[in-house]
């Protein structure tokens, strides 16, 4: 009986399930040359943002809010990405994908730079203008516009503080959710520091049945949690320090374009950190190209959202025609920054679009990688172009913008700052992957009794179950 | 010598696929040879051939020629009526892109459908050797060969275990 | 999880073509009432136009009524069938297997019927020959030099729905035919005759499977961006003029998408539960299908509900008098306040709630309430959306007036809904509103994997 095999043998992979726990906490334990070289290097690029923000401040101070739009745009950048990195493992495992499993940890690591971006939201936090104007001018507001209206207690600045920080918790706490099994299924494998914390953050943990419900209702109210928390959160950041800096820019769709922005970025930067662990990482056994094949479709529709939902907000405003509609459109699309928008919009959704909408190129881990990384510099000069261009609208307290502000380039201390800040996260994350396991254990060797190779008369097939 | 179809019927999906082995063990051609089913089978049950086709092309095809006509049609009649609007260009991109969207849509998936039809090989004016049980979920081995062959081949499918076995009058 | 049983094809055949090959008793009843309630929409609009516009509650300032309000709606419910089908096709949803043929089936016959309403409200319908230059290709009146202005939105309207209802119409013939080729095995006579011109000479073989299956797939990737386009640019109706300041909103397109997926898939959800008591389809829509539905419709209806406090916040945001003048119009003053909170409860909070408990899922009674609930409360989100904006004083406005819709008008809305629901039971009685290849494909692919003393139910997967 002739069989033949009809699913490519590194679609879907099947590891050991003995030699998980063996292989990934080996890996994670040790420190090899090209991840101490990246560590190195990006814990040098912390350094220099830290002297570049010393720089800015000695130059500058956090009276004006002006200087800081470059500062402003990096803050944004990094936690537009690492706040919805997180999301990809939470919203994978409700609609319970078993092609996330390779990519959960991955995502959920990024819960580890909350802190990084509360730290940095800090500064911002001191430089954003009241809502209150101090000297109400000619033709200007007396209360600025803003989503909070007449503006209740601790608007915007303490909103916007406490909703950074229950994102960093939230995510903290999905991340240790789901490595307390694997912590504590490293802990007789580790010595010293990881030893002593694993036993602390993970020593209660035996796997009883009782232990996996509560674990899995848990981890599934922190993902549902986490994700209305974070489009909360990403609605006030982007309103209070985009939208209602540009004096009469009114924009239902910005938060929404927002957040598609982060989906995007994040699902890219997690698929660019998959091709390197698949490629020069080792785990070629452990990451098949099933998630690059499943997250490539969902990246290819978020650039297609993205493009719909800024076609959304053109149109308008192009109809629109109001003075306030046309210098808004000068200012961020076509005129000041139009630059800055055009490579916004080419490696946002014109090169995800192109690599993505072959079939072959899915299928493969490179192209969604491509793509990922295309997304990833669309976002970056997403983030530029709007908070470097909110930051330098003019007065905010006008009533609409009168005119057409030009482009600001960045100084050193700029420059410094952007570079210091993306390096200090990258060092961050690359530091965390050597304290948790980046492949889920818990989860690898659960998806491996779900799935398997069996045969349908003639034919190889996979086989999967769905757990209720 | 004339070709003459003959089909198998068979009630269990593997005995199917051993008149396929059996057909292949008896170096009949696999393009002359065919699985009739009710329903999709993953591809490869029956360990038949990989069928290709070019299906992906027809979309591609119809899409350009739709931009083209898009292009074309939202372009030109406006310069053959060009009435200013709200200060806006006779030549205004944002409404022309909705209008060559919805043309090279219409266009792409028109195209995709008369892909789907030719490459299926449909319409038949004939339908040749078949058999209503097919639908009620017998698996049917249609095997075109010359007439010399025919007993053979009756052979083979029977010892696979057809349970009946249909011949062209 | 799977929950069904593997039925014999003879089986699957004799049920899922019941509707066809033995019609019920209560059918051509069923039929000739829906059918009397469409003849008296017919009545009522042949009375509109032959009296005029003036038997309507239009009047200045609201010159779009209910004829607009219903068009919105039935564009909406238009939604379910493709959104249904293709995402669930693309992600490879095993449950999706027993809606796909009625949720597209309700997109082409609420398609059709929401483009009724627009020609109904000209008051002159044979001006339909204007609207038709739509249909690429064919401009009009091109002999007096008088062409398209692209440049309007109600250019883009017919333009997107005529895409769409002919992308639908062909997505759900192809898709038939497999289908059509068991009736044609199935039936004498006339019908025999007409099946075969039909099916095309089908025979089920490797290479039309593979076609057909890509044609699911690539169809669906296809039709999603039209279906995106067709409901934004309903929107944009709206949204393109700054006159009516409420309309003039960038968000107001895909809110429009999320509501009319909202409405439609609840849509979908309770023709399926309908279906399941009329032809007592008991082991093919299960109650895992429709608990399957009712959880996507959580996310579907808390999507829906970000894009409406969205635009409601931005509708504040800009703190300008005329805008500030219609939220206090739609909000705080009566009877549109009353409506309001109708709409937000009927729509969201009380689907929502009635859908969290898995128990309440599986009630068909009451996942038909909360599928009732979510239509009219999403019909009034329309009527909310139309009316107060226009009602509104503006400067300027010379002559106001409150509207209140006509009988003649409440005829022809009530008309619609019959119109829908006649239409799916005559192609019930023609056409299988269950795909049985589906059905059959997902019987064949069912297997077992065995963990402990545990059987999990598994699919066998290409890839």
């Amino acid at each position: 009986m002739a069989e033949s095999a009809h699913h490519s043998s590194d679609m879907w992979v099947f590891p050991r399930s003995a030699e998980v726990t063996e292989f990934v906490t080996r890996k994670t334990f040790t420190r090899p040359g090209p991840v101490t070289l990246a560590m190195a290097l990006t814990g040098v690029l912390l350094v220099l943002g830290i002297i570049g923000f010393v720089m800015k401040a000695a130059q500058h101070g956090f009276d004006d809010h002006t200087p800081w739009g470059y500062y402003a745009a990096m803050f944004s950048f990094v936690f537009m990405v690492t706040s919805t990195g997180p999301l990809a493992a939470a919203a994978f495992r409700i609609t319970k994908s078993h092609w996330r499993r390779p990519l959960s940890r991955v995502s959920e690591i990024f819960g580890i730079l909350g802190i990084f971006n509360i730290l940095l939201f800090i500064p911002l936090a001191i430089v954003l203008p009241t809502l209150n104007n101090p000297d109400v001018g000619h033709h200007e507001l007396a209360l600025r516009r803003s989503i909070w209206f007449e503006g209740p207690i601790g608007s915007p600045l303490w909103w916007d503080l406490f909703g950074v920080i229950f994102v960093g918790i939230n995510a903290l706490a999905l991340l240790w959710l789901s490595a307390v099994p694997d912590m504590a299924e490293a802990y007789e494998k580790a010595t010293g520091f990881r030893r002593s914390l694993y036993g602390m953050l993970a020593g209660f943990w035996k796997g009883t049945k009782r232990q996996w419900l509560i674990h899995k209702a848990g981890m599934a109210l922190l993902g549902a949690w986490y994700f209305m928390l974070l489009i909360f959160v990403h609605f006030i950041i982007s309103s209070d320090y985009g939208q209602s800096m540009i004096p009469g820019w009114k924009d239902a769709i910005f938060p929404v374009v927002y957040s598609l922005s982060g989906f995007q970025s994040a699902l890219g930067l997690i698929l660019i950190i998959m091709f390197i662990l698949r490629r020069f990482g080792g785990y070629q056994e452990y990451i098949g190209i099933s998630p690059f094949w499943s997250a490539s479709k969902l990246l290819l529709a978020f650039s297609l959202l993205w493009c719909y939902h800024m076609f959304s907000f053109g149109i308008t405003y192009w109809y629109g025609r109001t003075e306030l509609e046309q210098n808004v459109l000068k200012y961020l699309l076509f005129g000041s920054y139009g630059g800055v928008f055009a490579g916004n919009f080419f490696f946002s959704f014109v090169m995800p679009f192109l690599v993505l909408l072959w079939n072959p190129v899915r299928k493969s881990d490179w192209g969604p990688a491509l793509a990922g990384a295309s997304a990833l510099i669309g976002a970056f000069l997403f983030n530029i172009r709007i908070f470097v261009g909110s930051f330098n609208a003019g007065n905010v307290y006008g009533e609409f913008i009168t005119e057409v502000p030009p482009p600001v380039y960045p100084g050193l201390s700029d420059i410094l700052i952007v570079i210091g800040g993306i390096g200090g996260a990258a060092f961050i994350y690359l530091l965390a992957t050597r304290i948790i396991p980046i492949i889920s254990l818990w989860e690898i060797k659960e998806g491996l009794l779900y799935q398997k190779v069996d045969t349908f008369i003639r034919g190889r097939y996979l086989v999967l179950a769905k757990p209720e | 010598m004339a070709v003459r179809p003959i089909l198998g019927l068979f009630e269990d999906a593997n005995y199917a696929a051993e008149a396929g082995d059996a057909l292949k063990e008896a170096n009949i051609p696999e393009e002359d040879y065919d699985f009739l089913t009710d329903a999709p089978y993953p591809e490869g049950a029956f360990g038949e051939r990989e069928e290709r086709h070019r299906l992906y092309v027809f979309p591609l095809v119809g899409a350009l020629i739709g931009l083209t006509i898009g292009i074309l049609m939202t372009s030109m009649t406006q310069m053959a009526y060009p009435m200013v609007q709200g200060g806006k260009p006779i030549m205004s991109l944002p409404p022309m892109a909705v209008v060559t969207y919805e043309s090279t849509m219409l266009t792409a998936i028109v195209f995709t459908i008369i892909g789907i039809v030719f490459e299926s090989r449909l319409p038949k004016t004939k339908q040749g050797l078949y058999d209503t049980r097919i639908t009620e979920g017998y698996i049917g081995v249609l095997v075109n060969v010359e007439e010399d062959e025919l007993q053979r081949v009756y052979n083979i499918l029977t010892q696979a275990g057809a349970v009946d076995i249909v011949r062209d009058q | 999880m799977q929950e069904g049983r593997v039925l014999p094809a003879r089986q699957i055949n004799r049920d899922l073509l019941g509707s066809i090959l033995y019609s019920p008793r209560w059918f051509w009843g069923a039929v000739a009432v829906l059918g009397l309630i469409v003849m008296g929409g017919f009545a009522a609009a042949g009375l509109m136009i032959n009296q005029g516009m003036g038997v309507t509650g239009l009047n200045r300032p609201v010159m779009w009524g209910f004829f607009i309000v219903n068009f919105v709606f039935w564009i909406g419910i238009s939604h379910a069938g493709v959104m249904l089908s293709a995402i669930l096709r693309l992600s490879k949803a095993e449950w999706r297997r027993p809606a796909t043929r009625a949720a597209e089936v309700l997109t082409v016959f609420s398609l059709m019927t929401a483009m009724l309403m627009p020609l109904i409200h000209t008051g002159r319908p044979w001006r339909l020959v204007y609207w038709i230059y739509t249909i690429p290709f064919i401009p009009y009146d091109f002999a007096r030099g008088i062409w398209p202005n692209i440049r309007s939105p109600l250019v883009w309207d017919p333009s997107a729905v005529y895409t769409y209802l002919t992308s639908s119409i062909l997505f759900v013939l192809v898709a038939l035919i497999p289908d059509l080729a068991v009736l044609r095995d199935r039936t004498t006579g006339l019908p025999h005759k007409i099946y075969t011109v039909l099916a095309m000479g089908w025979q089920g073989n490797p290479r039309q499977w593979k076609l057909q299956i890509i044609a699911g797939v690539l169809l669906s990737a296809l039709i999603l961006p039209v279906f995106v386009s067709v409901h934004s640019i309903v929107s944009w109706d709206f949204g393109m003029a700054i006159a009516v300041k409420p309309w003039h909103s960038t968000i107001f397109a895909p809110y429009f998408v999320v509501g009319a997926v909202h409405s439609g898939v609840s849509a979908v959800a309770f023709v399926m539960i309908i279906l399941r008591w009329i032809y007592g389809w008991q082991d093919y829509i299960r109650h895992e299908h429709i608990d399957a539905l009712g959880r996507l419709l959580i996310v579907v209806a808390t999507g829906w509900f970000y894009f409406f406090v969205m635009e409601v916040i931005f509708g504040f945001y800009g703190r300008e008098a005329d805008e500030i003048a219609f939220r206090d119009f739609q909000i705080n003053q009566p009877p549109w306040n009353l409506w309001f909170i109708f709409f937000v409860g009927l729509t969201y909070f009380l689907p929502v709630a009635m859908w969290l408990a898995s128990s309440w899922r599986r009630n068909l009674w009451l996942m038909s309430i909360a599928c009732i609930s979510v239509n009219i409360g999403m019909w009034l989100e329309r009527f909310l959306i139309i009316i107060p904006a226009l009602a509104e004083k503006q400067l300027f406005t010379f002559t106001w007036y409150t509207y209140a819709p006509s009988a003649v008008e409440i005829t022809i809305v009530a008309a619609t809904f019959a119109l829908v629901s006649m239409l799916m039971l005559l192609f019930a009685r023609v056409l299988p509103l269950i795909p049985l290849y589906d059905v059959k494909e997902g019987d064949i692919l069912k297997t077992e994997i065995q963990i402990g003393r545990r059987t999990v139910p598994a699919t066998f997967r290409e890839d």
